[in-house]
């Protein structure tokens, strides 16, 4: 089936469904939200930039929770070896991406002036390093489970 | 949906591993095949019964007993 969406759907037909049922539910909760808040919007008045924000949020936050807690993300870790071997994987792209967060992120915002903004984009990297660990421990422990009770 | 995929798979000595590559799909898809849990597209049945030597009817048709 062709659809411009195809180049964000994976190749393997099981996942793509999956992957198609969570867009669609993100679209409709998504739908929901922005009929509410445009209801709320006769009664009180809302900034439109933080309304904004919050419903492109939610829509990430949905599908990517879904896809998380789906255990659909790493198919082919069944075996204990298999999850320890991913788990180091893991742990070396968190401390990986904290680095180059922490050394894009001045270039991105302006080079910080004193030691105190410094310490505050570290600990701000460090918090989106621990993040995107929990996210994806979070997804390789869930895949783990399903697959090996696949076996 | 009931099959006979996995012990077809086991009797030709393949992995799960080694026909998800054969068949374009993931080990986890295999699996959930074999478990009856995802009804997998025509396409993909006829894959699969490629790879194992079988027929759709020997691998997929579900015979009531009597």
């Amino acid at each position: 089936m062709k659809s411009w969406i195809s180049f964000l759907l994976p190749s393997d037909e099981y996942k793509e469904k999956k992957m198609l049922y969570f867009f669609s539910e993100g679209a409709i909760v998504l739908l929901l939200s922005l009929f509410v808040t445009f209801i709320c919007s006769r009664f009180m008045s809302l900034d439109v930039e933080t309304v904004l924000f919050l419903h492109v949020g939610l829509f990430v936050v949905y599908v990517l929770g879904r896809y998380i807690v789906s255990g659909i993300e790493f198919t082919d870790i069944a075996t204990v070896q298999e999850y320890k071997k991913e788990l180091r994987v893991v742990r070396i792209k968190s401390i990986g991406f904290t680095v180059i967060f922490f050394l894009l992120y001045p270039l991105v915002s302006g080079v910080p002036a004193d030691m105190s903004s410094w310490i505050g984009i570290f600990l701000f990297s460090a918090l989106a390093g621990l993040m995107m660990f929990f996210i994806n421990c979070t997804s390789l422990k869930r895949s783990y489970n399903r697959n090996k009770e696949l076996m | 949906m009931k099959n006979h995929v996995k012990v077809t798979r086991m009797s030709l000595s393949i992995t799960q591993e080694q026909l998800a590559k054969r068949v374009g799909a993931t080990r986890q898809t295999i699996g959930l095949i074999e478990k009856g849990q995802y009804n997998p597209s025509l396409q993909l049945c006829i894959a699969i019964a490629k790879e194992l030597n079988k027929t759709l009817d020997e691998l997929f048709w579900e015979v009531e007993s009597e």
